[in-house]
Parts: structure tokens; C-alpha cells; sequence
């Protein structure tokens, strides 16, 4: 029997993995599962709640200010700590700086490769890419020189024999169509994103004290002093020195990252037909206005199967339908028990059995929203803010889907957003709309620093007895909540439901599929063997993991095991 | 010249923190200044960001390697792009030469790579050390300054 193993698992082990069968083109079946047992919450059990953020901000080295964030949210939930609005707008910020860098460095760095052929753009003429640059964006670093610049960087490339970064990539695979100058065009913009990603990072490190792992968080609000007058705190020089990398960082968002997913998704419009898999999406309110946090710049909420104008918002993490609605279910998750627990009832013992098809084959549990699967992600929030009207939000998906029109000579409409492009093309609209926000909310934060308000902590005193909390956050990958229980001052608790865990979600106890495992279902395959359409699919989805691909025919023979970063 | 030394891995999850605490222990140890010493976490895709500008960069990470617990073993630049399937840099990926492969054709990469190794014991989830891996977080400190020094 045919069984190729294309990179050795050694280097993945411990990641997601993802087996498909694969029958007549398509995928028939798919199973999505993490491969490593982690049981980090136990390690906060017995805990201080203050303390809670610096272990959390160790879950995940891509998302460390996210869990650190949520942390003190649930804490402060479970206490209703009001925190300083200066507190909330330095967090926003955060958040919004790390978001743009994230966003950036999925596209670029992570998914872009799986539609750009690095090996096509020695056949690029590099003039004719720069005006086709020219034509989509007044971007400066798209001329006829530095187009020429990049692809002679490439030649070395291909001339040495070694293709370095791009090694991995499917070259010369029949399921890629860009035209040669559109794939120059793609990794010049590659080699810009490795500096401009940089700048928001920046951004993070300078309210954060530093990245990754920053240390300004506290329960009840941060730790920047603010000072106008002091050349050690938060002053109106750091201010400005931050102003000019946020405005860096949203010229290239609003120039080059935008027009670079339009034009991709312009050439591509049969992927906005394929990866819908699970159409119920969540994501929550965020960017807090007031210091109760009632209040939210980006709303949130839940969209039955794909209907916007079923879309029923989240109003804050009182909410009461959101405190009950999500569970946790372990029916073919290696951990004891199966039915579904609230997160604050969760549990992580572990059960492992080896990987059963039918039975329990992964290390991530099945959260569900009031019994039901769902997706989170940029998709998520951007159809949540399209359904409530929110202005940026629809600003960008309009501005989005004209030119996607445009290139692709087919009219791009709002439920072609389900699919694994629109998952694309929703993460760039959301960061547009966040690098709006970044203005706006490093705009608030001076207006109310020179104003002369320096509150930046409230302490928090724990009660007697036992107490529950919940903090929410939209992160870069969707919704993460972070659910925790103290009692006298301890934590009892503690649960963390993560964007992946919603997305990779294996099925629940009624055999009911999780967004990857539904989504690459009749996802077309051209070559079983160089699964390329799978890692489109699930990289539209942005895994916080690296993560395996096993494909394999409906007789079980093993065909192709490669590797997904 | 530039130097930066950086500690890998997750403090979560037992030995992968070894990075993370030879470099807790430096900082405690007089280095010439100017060097940039930071725990790096796991910091997957972000790595690039973390290298460029540096002429020098030296690693501290748990290495898989058919050695007892503890057992510390230093490799050049060379051998970890040659060789990255063998070297388990973290549990997150991509890897110190994938980050590298990227800068090198960014044109933006450090001349010097240093990664300095420890076996580890257990990875399994909990914020402790191992005896074997604790008792080589001072020696892996001593090989970073004398690699610090060597080229001052």
C-alpha cells in the first residue's frame, strides 16, 4: 500500500493533528485533535487570583498579553472591580497593538504561502508588478526597483538550491493561480511585513514594560505610572513615540496587508465556495469604554447557521445567557467524564485511551454555546459588528467586497464570507477596523492624561467565602474566556476556553463536528499526496497550533503525512 | 557587536523552562554591558522579530538528544540549519532555523548563532524543575559567559 511521510513527525509531535479521508477529490472525513496533554489550569489551583496572569500568560507564546488579560478580567468579574479608565484605554491599546501584529504575521508569515508560488516570480517582470501594486494601493515600497530587488533576492534563492523559508511550500502545485507579478508583489510585501510587524510589537512592548510576557497588568487595572512631567512614567513623549509606530503600522495595514488579501481573494473565488464547515458563530464585546465595562467599543454575540438577522448580542460578561451558555464536553476528549460542564464546574483529568475514530481521539474538549458547536474568529466578530451596524465594521466588509468584485470580475456579497477565503478577508477587515481603533483609543487615553487623571488602580480585597468570575476578550484567533472560581481568597478553579479549542473542537457527545472537522468536509483535494487545499482550509482558521495533516483513502491506507506551520 | 542571549521554552511545563530559568540565573551574574538578556518564552512565529539587528544571538533551550537529563551540549549556527529535525527546539514551532531560514533571506540575520542545550527530564505540565535539569542551570549559565566573553 502507498504511504509516503513527507516530514518527520518527530518535529510535530505535541500539536494539532488532523486526519482526513480522502475519496474522489474530495474530503469525506475529517478529525481534528490535539496530540498533547497539557493541564496547565491545574498548576493554578491553590493559587493567589492576583497572581493568576503570569502563569496564564505562559499558555501560548503567540497570544501571551491575550491570557494575561482575561486572567485579570475574570478576577475583576468575580470581585466587580471597577478599574480606572486610564487602565482600560492602556489595555486596549495593548490589545489592539498585539492584534495588529498578529494579524499581520498570520497573513504573511503563516497562510499567505499556501496561494503564493515563491518559485513563479522568476518569471515576474517587475515593472509590470509595480504598476499592478500601484493600481491597488499608494503604498511607497512597491516600485519598479524594489520589485526587481525582490526577485533577484529570490533567484539567489532558488539558484543556491535551497529554498530556505519557502522549503515547505507546495511549488508548482496545480491548485496555485496567481499570475506571476501578483506573487512578486506578494513577497516583496512578505519582506516589508518582517519589519512593520515589528512596529506594533513595539507598541506592546512599550506600554507592556516588555515582550513577550508584559508586566504592567495588575488585578484592578495596571501599573504605568503617569506622570506628564516625569521622564520615568507613561509621559507625553512616550505618547508621541508610540503615535508614530501605531501610524507605521496602520499605513501598512490600510496600503498593503488590505489591498494584498483583496487581490489574493480576487484571484481565488472558487475558495469563497469551499471551508463554510460550522456557520453558528461567537465572539464577544471588546475595547471596554467605561470603568464598570458595560460599555464596548467592538460589540459581540452569536449568529445562528450563517443568519445575520438571527444575531442575538452578548452585552458585556454579566450578560446572563452568556454565563450559562457555554459548556464543556468530553465525550471523545481523553478526560474523564463525558457529559457537558460549565467551565466553572470544568474538570482535567486525564483519561487517554489512543486515538479512536469513534471514540475519544483528542486533548481538546468540545466547548458548545447552548449545546451547539461554534466557530470564533475574526469572521466571527466581523459578521457580529456587520449584523449590529457597527459603522467601521461595515465600512471595511463593504470597502472589502467592491475589490474583491473588482479583481475577480464576480460579485463578492456577505454569505460568500462563509467559506475559508472569507475567513481571510474578514481578518483583514478586522484589522482595519482596529487600526482605526488604535487611533481613537491612543486619542482618548492622552485627551484623559493631560486632563489630569493619573488613576491607574483600584485594590482589589478578596471575601470571605466563595466567589466566580468570568473574563472575556476577543483575541486575534476569537472569543477566549477565562473562568475562574476563588474561594477565601484562593483559587478553587480555573478554566480556560481558548479560540482553538472552539475551532479544533473534536465531536460532542450527540457526534456532532467542531468548525476544522466540518469545514474541510468536500474540501477539494487535487493531489493526496501534497494535500495543499487542506492546510488552506485550516490555516484560514489561524491554529494557535502547529499542527499535523494525515491523509488517508476510505480503505484506511495511509497516503501523506506533512507538516503545517 | 550586537548580543543578545535568549531562554526558550514554556515555565509551564516542567524541564522546557530550563531557558527561561538560565536566564533568571544571569541576571544575576555580572555580563558586559549592552547585552540584551531576555526570557523569550515560546515565541513561535514572533522569533524574527526577536533576531534581527543582533550580530550575535546565543540560545538556551531543552534539546532532545540521547544524553542523561541534564547533560548540556552547545551547537553552532551550521548545525542547527543543517540538522532542524533533530533538534527539538521547543514545543512550539516554528523553529530557531525556520526564523533563521526567513531572516537569512530577509538579508536581516545575525552572524552568530549560538544554541546552548539541556537534556531535559520531563516535560510534563508543572512549573518545577527536574533534580538533573536544576543542577545544570548554574553550568549552562558558566557556558553562556564564557561564550559572551570569548567574543567581547
Amino acid at each position: 500500500m502507498k504511504k509516503i511521510t513527507i516530514d518527520p513527525i518527530t518535529r510535530i509531535e505535541g500539536h494539532l493533528r488532523i486526519d482526513v479521508e480522502v475519496d474522489q477529490g474530495q474530503v469525506q472525513k475529517a478529525w481534528a485533535s490535539s496530540t498533547m496533554w497539557r493541564g496547565i489550569e491545574k498548576i493554578l489551583v491553590g493559587r493567589d487570583p492576583r497572581e493568576a496572569w503570569l502563569f496564564t500568560q505562559r499558555f501560548c507564546g503567540v497570544c501571551t498579553t491575550v491570557h494575561a488579560l482575561a486572567s485579570v478580567r475574570a478576577v475583576e468579574d468575580a470581585l466587580d472591580l471597577e478599574i480606572p479608565l486610564n487602565a482600560q484605554y492602556i489595555r486596549n491599546l495593548i490589545l489592539i497593538a498585539h492584534a495588529l501584529h498578529d494579524h499581520i504575521v498570520h497573513f504573511y508569515q503563516l497562510s499567505a504561502l499556501d496561494w503564493v508560488d515563491v518559485t513563479q516570480v522568476l518569471s515576474a517582470d517587475p515593472k509590470k508588478a509595480s504598476s499592478i501594486a500601484e493600481s491597488l494601493s499608494e503604498w511607497p515600497g512597491n516600485s519598479a526597483k524594489e520589485m526587481a530587488a525582490v526577485k533577484a533576492r529570490v533567484k539567489g534563492l532558488v539558484d543556491s538550491g535551497q529554498l530556505g523559508p519557502f522549503a515547505h511550500g507546495y511549488w508548482g502545485h496545480p491548485a496555485m493561480k496567481l499570475p506571476p507579478e501578483v506573487n512578486l508583489i506578494a513577497v516583496a510585501h512578505y519582506l516589508q511585513a518582517l519589519e512593520y510587524q515589528r512596529y506594533a510589537n513595539q507598541v506592546v512592548a512599550m506600554l507592556g514594560g516588555k515582550t513577550p510576557h508584559i508586566q504592567n497588568v495588575a488585578v484592578g487595572g495596571v501599573a504605568n505610572a503617569i506622570n506628564v512631567a516625569s521622564e520615568a512614567t507613561l509621559n507625553v513623549d512616550r505618547l508621541y513615540a508610540m503615535k508614530s509606530l501605531l501610524d507605521k503600522t496602520i499605513d501598512f495595514v490600510q496600503n498593503v496587508y488590505v489591498p494584498d488579501v483583496c487581490t489574493v481573494a480576487g484571484f481565488y473565488p472558487d475558495w469563497f465556495g469551499y471551508g463554510a464547515g460550522v456557520t453558528n458563530y461567537l465572539s464577544v464585546p471588546d475595547l471596554p469604554l467605561d470603568t464598570k465595562s458595560t460599555q464596548y467599543e467592538l460589540p459581540g454575540g452569536f449568529i445562528p447557521n450563517g443568519d445575520v438577522t438571527k444575531y442575538v448580542p452578548i452585552t458585556s460578561q454579566k450578560d446572563a445567557t452568556w454565563r450559562k451558555a457555554v459548556t464543556e464536553d468530553s465525550a471523545h476528549a481523553w478526560y474523564q467524564g463525558s457529559g457537558p460542564l460549565h467551565p466553572w464546574k470544568g474538570e482535567t483529568e486525564p483519561n487517554f485511551t489512543d486515538w479512536q475514530a469513534d471514540g475519544k481521539y483528542s486533548w481538546v474538549k468540545a466547548p458548545r454555546y447552548n449545546g451547539q458547536p461554534a466557530q470564533v474568529g475574526p469572521l466571527a466578530n466581523v459578521l457580529a459588528g456587520y449584523a449590529a451596524g457597527n459603522p467601521l465594521m461595515k465600512k471595511w466588509t463593504d470597502a472589502a467586497l467592491e475589490k474583491i468584485s473588482t479583481i475577480a470580475g464576480v460579485k463578492a456579497t456577505i454569505p460568500m464570507l462563509h467559506s475559508t477565503l472569507g475567513r481571510h478577508g474578514a481578518r483583514a477587515v478586522r484589522t482595519a477596523v482596529l487600526s482605526e481603533l488604535a487611533k481613537k483609543h491612543w486619542q482618548l487615553l492622552t485627551d484623559n492624561v493631560l486632563k489630569g487623571d493619573t488613576a491607574i488602580y483600584n485594590k482589589p480585597s478578596f471575601p470571605k467565602g466563595e466567589i466566580s468570575g468570568v473574563g472575556f476578550h476577543e483575541a486575534p484567533r476569537g472569543t477566549l474566556s477565562h473562568w475562574v472560581v476563588i474561594d477565601n481568597g484562593v483559587i478553587k478553579n480555573y478554566q480556560a476556553v481558548v479560540p482553538t479549542t472552539w475551532n479544533a473542537s473534536p465531536r460532542d457527545e450527540k457526534g456532532v463536528s467542531g468548525p476544522y472537522e466540518a469545514a474541510l468536509l468536500r474540501n477539494p483535494i487535487a493531489d493526496p499526496e501534497h494535500p495543499l487545499e487542506v492546510l488552506r482550509t485550516i490555516h484560514s482558521f489561524d491554529p494557535c497550533m502547529a499542527c499535523a495533516v494525515h491523509t488517508f483513502d476510505p480503505a484506511g491506507n495511509h497516503i501523506a503525512r506533512v507538516k503545517v506551520l | 557587536m550586537r548580543t543578545a542571549v535568549y531562554g526558550i521554552g514554556n515555565i509551564l511545563l516542567g524541564d522546557d523552562g530550563v531557558g527561561p530559568a538560565v536566564v533568571r540565573h544571569l541576571s544575576s551574574l555580572p555580563l558586559p554591558p549592552n547585552i540584551v538578556l531576555e526570557d523569550l518564552g515560546t515565541p513561535s512565529l514572533d522569533l524574527p522579530s526577536y533576531l534581527a539587528g543582533f550580530d550575535r544571538v546565543i540560545f538556551i533551550d531543552a534539546v532532545a538528544l540521547d544524553a542523561p537529563p541534564g547533560t548540556i551540549r552547545v551547537f553552532s549556527r551550521s548545525e542547527i540549519l543543517a540538522a532542524p529535525t533533530g533538534i527539538r527546539v521547543s514545543p512550539h514551532e516554528p523553529t530557531l532555523a525556520d526564523a533563521l531560514h526567513v531572516l537569512d533571506f530577509a538579508g536581516t540575520a545575525p552572524r552568530e548563532v549560538v544554541l546552548v542545550g539541556v537534556v531535559p527530564s520531563t516535560l510534563d505540565g508543572g512549573v518545577a524543575l527536574s533534580r538533573e535539569v536544576e543542577g545544570a542551570v548554574g553550568r549552562a549559565a558558566g557556558v553562556v559567559v564564557e561564550l559572551v566573553r570569548s567574543a567581547a
